[in-house]
């Protein structure tokens, strides 16, 4: 085997095709919308250079609005890690200790993660339906009609009423990845933690959650970023309304590339986002790294 | 040492398979073109061969115009034998991204439907569209010159269109009798009529924020009926005319009048346009204002369709008459510039606008574009009395978001959802207008 690791031929021939097809699927097209967010161009006919100035008119044009939708993924950033997390890893403690009908429930928590997210979308637009909405219907029944409100429609709620299903979706993605990392863990260690007298909290928060680290840096970091290009549920929710209220900057390219013919801007925007994402990625990377030094 | 040769031969195998892989491949290829080639040269040298031509619309089977399209097309191919025409259609929204995407990427059909002004603007412009006046020749006298302004660019035809939507006030006749109103005529009955039933309880207008042009709808007919068509012609298309003038102001004010009212149903910004009509047609709100496409959908939609009926936006005010009308041939079939078979798609595109005419104005879909030389006594009494709106207008606007480049038509829509949920005032409005429109 080590003599295959020292081949450079070999290493080049094996290599090759994957590094082939990332280049030409994601690394060329990185570069071209760099080169294209350069540009004021709608998309059919022949742009014009204008160097920096799309990335100037993100943060000062106010008919753009684009620092807001930073500030909105961020907040479903903080409320991935801080709220969706936590209870996937809840979720995955309590199903890996052996719960009666374990399989049953891991498929259960991870089959909104298989449905399609336009059925989902269809699906919670009518739980917020201000008529006929499961969520206005129950607040009327217990007699809260004052709570009942137009959520999707409403400026002040469409951002969280949206946020919502995205964050119980991905619970159940989230909690296989930990689910899996428990289960890997050898069983000795609880054992002997057991022997030792250490009660199901203690284990978890000093044996298994160490032990469980390197997943869960990984659930963070797609969770942040997730949260950066969260853009399907919100499109068909609300498509980034009502008057940006719910925008993203996902929605915000959409609407800039397909609506306004502005290419260009919508580039710069697209370049933002993988910016940010690295960004995010490698310092999450970084916390992770000093926690266990 | 065996281990080495062992790993030599598996990368030899896999360089060979790769290298087999791209050579099937490349053969694939080279018999596709000889496959189109020999169908290339058999359609050119004899008429025994079939002709497939390809059309692009948004008549889904849902759509009102889509029998109309359908019977069209049968016309079409039993008057060309040896012609067969295969219609692809797509809902509207996902279109206009198809539609733009078709034709940066040079994947246009030989047909194609689209909208005319701004929206099919940089499509001539990038050459990809075929210039039509040389066959429009011998449907001139049927097809009236003021249905092909939106689809004429430097004074070229480009496109042939079918149909003359304009937008008016639909009403609920029989919640109009039970509470005892007249149509309004002017604006302040208008008002008196929304107080009216706002005191009864009813929701007077329905609307949906949420697909915006909804809203233009009503704010294009306020701004046309205050300012006048040859103002908002020249404030919108850049020529000599600010945004920011009292007459602009004062529709978006009127605008902010209505929902300060709350003639409008709560939570509209959350409704789409389909959620929104249905309100109408179950009788929740007595009115909707939207294009006359509408007429259509009222013969089938509601349970009693004879309960329902239509008047003229009234003149609110300025230089505006109630006989203004928005509206205007936009909906047209444009041909791809490279098609194989120019002149057989450019014959289609007027001979399918002009059936499409017909049917559509028989079913009730639509106001007919064409001359009518037919009987059209079994008319629907809506579409029929629209089509007297037509016949009587002193002018034609086309939607502002249509009539404006794409760019200026999305800030439109954005600024009008912000007016509507009442984040920025008509001032504030008119003055963000006329920066966009200014850049």
């Amino acid at each position: 085997m080590d003599s295959v690791r020292k081949n450079k031929l070999a290493i080049f021939l094996f290599i090759f095709p994957a590094a082939l097809l990332f280049t030409a699927i994601i690394i060329l097209p990185i570069f071209m919308s760099s080169y294209y967010s350069l540009l004021k161009w709608d998309g059919i006919n022949k742009g014009v250079f204008i160097g920096l100035k799309n990335y100037m008119d993100l943060f000062t044009s106010k008919s753009v609005g684009f620092p807001k939708t930073i500030g909105n993924a961020l907040i479903l950033a903080v409320l991935s890690v801080f709220i969706q997390l936590p209870i996937s890893l809840g979720l995955a403690l309590l199903l890996s200790k052996g719960v009666k009908g374990e399989r049953f429930f891991v498929s259960v928590f991870f089959i909104p993660v298989l449905i399609s997210t336009v059925v989902i979308g269809q699906l919670w637009m009518k739980i917020y339906n201000p008529d006929y909405g499961i969520v206005n219907v129950a607040l009327r029944a217990m007699g809260l009609d004052h709570l009942a409100k137009p959520w999707l429609g409403n400026q002040k709620t469409a951002l969280l009423s949206v946020f919502i299903p995205i964050l119980w979706q991905y619970v159940g993605y989230h909690m296989l990845l930990m689910y899996a990392g428990i289960k890997s863990i050898s069983p000795e260690f609880r054992e002997a933690a057991k022997i030792d007298g250490a009660t199901e909290w203690q284990i978890a928060r000093h044996i298994i959650i160490p032990i469980l680290k390197p997943v869960i840096k990984i659930s963070v970091i797609f969770a942040v970023t997730g949260s950066l290009k969260a853009f399907d549920l919100i499109y068909v929710l609300t498509n980034g309304g009502p008057a940006h209220a719910s925008e993203v900057p996902s929605t915000l390219m959409v609407s800039m590339i397909f609506d306004r013919n502005l290419y260009g801007l919508g580039s710069a925007i697209a370049i933002f986002i993988i910016f940010l994402c690295f960004f995010f990625a490698i310092t999450i990377q970084k916390f992770f790294k000093a926690e266990v030094d | 040492m065996k281990k080495k040769i062992l790993s030599l031969l598996l990368c030899i195998m896999m360089a060979a398979s790769l290298a087999v892989g791209c050579g099937a491949k490349q053969e694939n290829t080279q018999t596709n073109e000889t496959n189109t080639e020999t169908s290339n040269s058999s359609t050119s040298n004899g008429s025994t061969e079939e002709i497939t031509l390809t059309l692009w619309s948004i008549a889904t089977e849902s759509d009102a115009f889509h029998p109309a399209y359908t019977k069209a097309i049968a016309d079409f191919e039993a008057a060309n034998p040896g012609v067969k025409i295969v219609h692809e259609t797509f809902e509207n929204q996902s279109y206009k991204t198809k539609i733009k995407s078709a034709v940066a990427a040079n994947e246009l059909p030989d047909i194609f439907y689209t909208w005319g002004g701004g929206f099919s603007k940089p499509f001539v412009e990038s050459g990809k569209v075929l210039p039509l006046d040389d066959y429009f020749g011998a449907y001139q006298d049927e097809l009236p010159e003021a249905a092909l302004t939106n689809v004429r660019f430097d004074g070229k035809l480009y496109g042939a269109t079918y149909t003359t939507p304009l937008s008016a006030v639909f009403y609920n006749k029989k919640i109009f009798e039970e509470n005892g109103l007249q149509v309004p005529t002017n604006w302040d009955e208008f008002i008196a009529v929304c107080k009216t039933l706002k005191e009864k309880g009813i929701t007077p207008i329905g609307i949906s924020a949420k697909d915006t042009w909804v809203i233009a709808m009503t704010h294009d007919n306020l701004v046309l009926k205050s300012a006048g068509p040859e103002k908002v012609a020249a404030a919108l298309t850049k020529s000599g005319q600010t945004y920011n003038d009292p007459d602009f102001i004062a529709a978006s004010a009127k605008l902010r009048e209505l929902i300060d009212l709350g003639v409008y149903p709560e939570g509209a910004a959350g409704l789409s346009n389909d959620e929104a009509s249905a309100m109408f047609y179950n009788g929740d709100v007595a009115m909707f204002i939207t294009g006359s496409w509408m007429a259509g959908s009222l013969q089938t939609d509601p349970e009693n369709p004879e309960d329902f009926d239509v008047f003229q936006f009234p003149a609110v005010g300025g230089n505006g008459k109630a006989t203004d009308f928005m509206g205007g041939a936009t909906d047209s079939f444009m041909v791809n510039a490279s098609t194989p078979h120019k002149d057989i798609a450019a014959k289609a595109a007027f001979e399918l606008a002009k059936s499409i005419s017909k049917y559509a104005y028989l079913d009730g879909a639509g106001i007919a574009a064409w001359k009518i030389d037919y009987d059209d006594s079994s008319v629907n009494p809506i579409t029929k009395k629209i089509a007297n709106f037509a016949s009587e207008a002193t002018s034609f606007t086309i939607w502002y978001d249509t009539l404006m480049e794409a760019e200026d038509a999305g800030e439109y829509l954005a600024l009008l959802q912000e007016l509507y949920m009442g984040n920025i005032s008509p001032e504030e409005f008119a003055e963000a207008m006329a920066n966009q429109l200014e850049q």
